[in-house]
């Protein structure tokens, strides 16, 4: 960790108790924190130069029924990097927007109300961005199974011969 | 007259056709890369006097590289339906045929010849540059026969292709900002 990554996380826990850090590279520490205080982090972090928001994404953990939020930050000053992950619940999948720190936030936040469902309080712009008249549930929840949509909306080639079995047995796998 | 029944100037015009063919190249998956090859210097596309075109209203071939989304089949088929007859619609790639690797996506088809028709394949992923010229010159050879009728055919069922095409698009019309 660099020097002025230390002193971030020391201001970081002045503010947070019970900060979970976890180290992944020289210039790169993640951090896990309750949703509450990843607003206070978050404009913590970008006052101390970790202003550029490279993305914000997620990660659905279907068995613990939560939706983890990643924001990835990182500063030009020294390539420094933080990742702030925070989980929320999964029936209640909503959160508040930082569009008001980052104004590009808000076409990760539709990205991820389209992809993920989740909403954002505070940002209202929640038109879908890349999909074209989705009538599913959202594409990338663990609990959607891509296969059988593209079985019902997309037909597939009907082969008159089994090709992969002809090859296994042009191979000498089976016996012909 | 039948699909396949041509008259003398149809097959006279066919002949002529084959030597001067503008393609229309939509390269939204991958695929586009074994262009340039083709066009250029090193397999030199032009000796055959095709040539590339920048718009549809201008193109007699209609050539798809790659997978195509639900999104991009929406204006593959308003590009298609602008362009004027006869047309001609080369598949390139897996993708084209049976989905190839994205065969299970939520976003991408599985086969094309479902929504427009399609005169010929090139199976591969990818296939070179070679596979490609071989491809043109079997177009030209099926347009000089009168086979490549793949405009004809959509003419005559076009229920049935707007009826595939709604069925996985729920509606083929475009709703942004540069269609409305």
């Amino acid at each position: 960790m660099t020097n002025s990554m230390n002193n971030t996380i020391e201001r970081l826990k002045s503010i947070i108790r019970n900060l979970k850090v976890e180290e992944i590279d020289e210039r790169e520490v993640k951090i896990e924190i309750k949703p509450e205080m990843v607003l206070n982090a978050l404009s913590l972090l970008k006052g101390s130069g970790y202003s550029h928001l490279s993305i914000i994404t997620a990660v659905d953990w279907i068995e613990e029924n939560k939706f983890e939020l990643v924001y990835i930050l990182f500063s030009w000053n020294d390539g420094g990097k933080f990742i702030v992950s925070t989980k929320i619940d999964r029936k209640k999948a909503k959160f508040v927007t930082v569009k008001h720190l980052w104004p590009i936030a808000r076409y990760y936040e539709r990205e991820l109300h389209e992809f993920f469902g989740i909403s954002f309080e505070g940002n209202d712009d929640m038109r879908p961005l890349f999909l074209e008249n989705w009538d599913d549930l959202p594409p990338l929840r663990k609990d959607f199974d891509p296969m059988e949509y593209s079985k019902k909306k997309f037909p597939d080639r009907e082969y008159h011969k089994d090709v992969i079995h002809e090859a296994k047995v042009i191979r000498g796998d089976l016996n012909g | 007259m039948s699909t396949n029944e041509r008259s003398i100037w149809e097959k006279i015009a066919d002949q002529l056709r084959s030597k001067s063919l503008w393609m229309l190249h939509y390269c939204t998956g991958c695929g586009a890369i074994e262009l340039p090859p083709s066009m250029t210097s090193r397999f030199d596309m032009e000796r055959f006097g095709m040539g590339p075109m920048a718009t549809p209203r201008q193109a007699d071939i209609l050539f798809i590289t790659g997978y195509l989304s639900a999104k991009t089949l929406r204006r593959v088929i308003y590009t298609y339906e602008q362009m004027p007859e006869p047309k001609y619609v080369i598949g390139f790639g897996s993708c084209t045929l049976n989905g190839g690797i994205y065969y299970d996506s939520y976003a991408t088809i599985n086969r094309l010849d479902y929504y427009i028709p399609v005169d010929l394949y090139i199976a591969g992923c990818m296939p070179r540059p070679e596979a490609l010229l071989e491809a043109f010159n079997e177009l030209m050879r099926m347009i000089r026969k009168g086979e490549a009728n793949g405009w004809k055919r959509y003419k005559e069922n076009y229920e049935w292709y707007k009826q595939n095409q709604l069925r996985s698009l729920g509606e083929v019309f475009i709703h942004d900002e540069f269609h409305e």
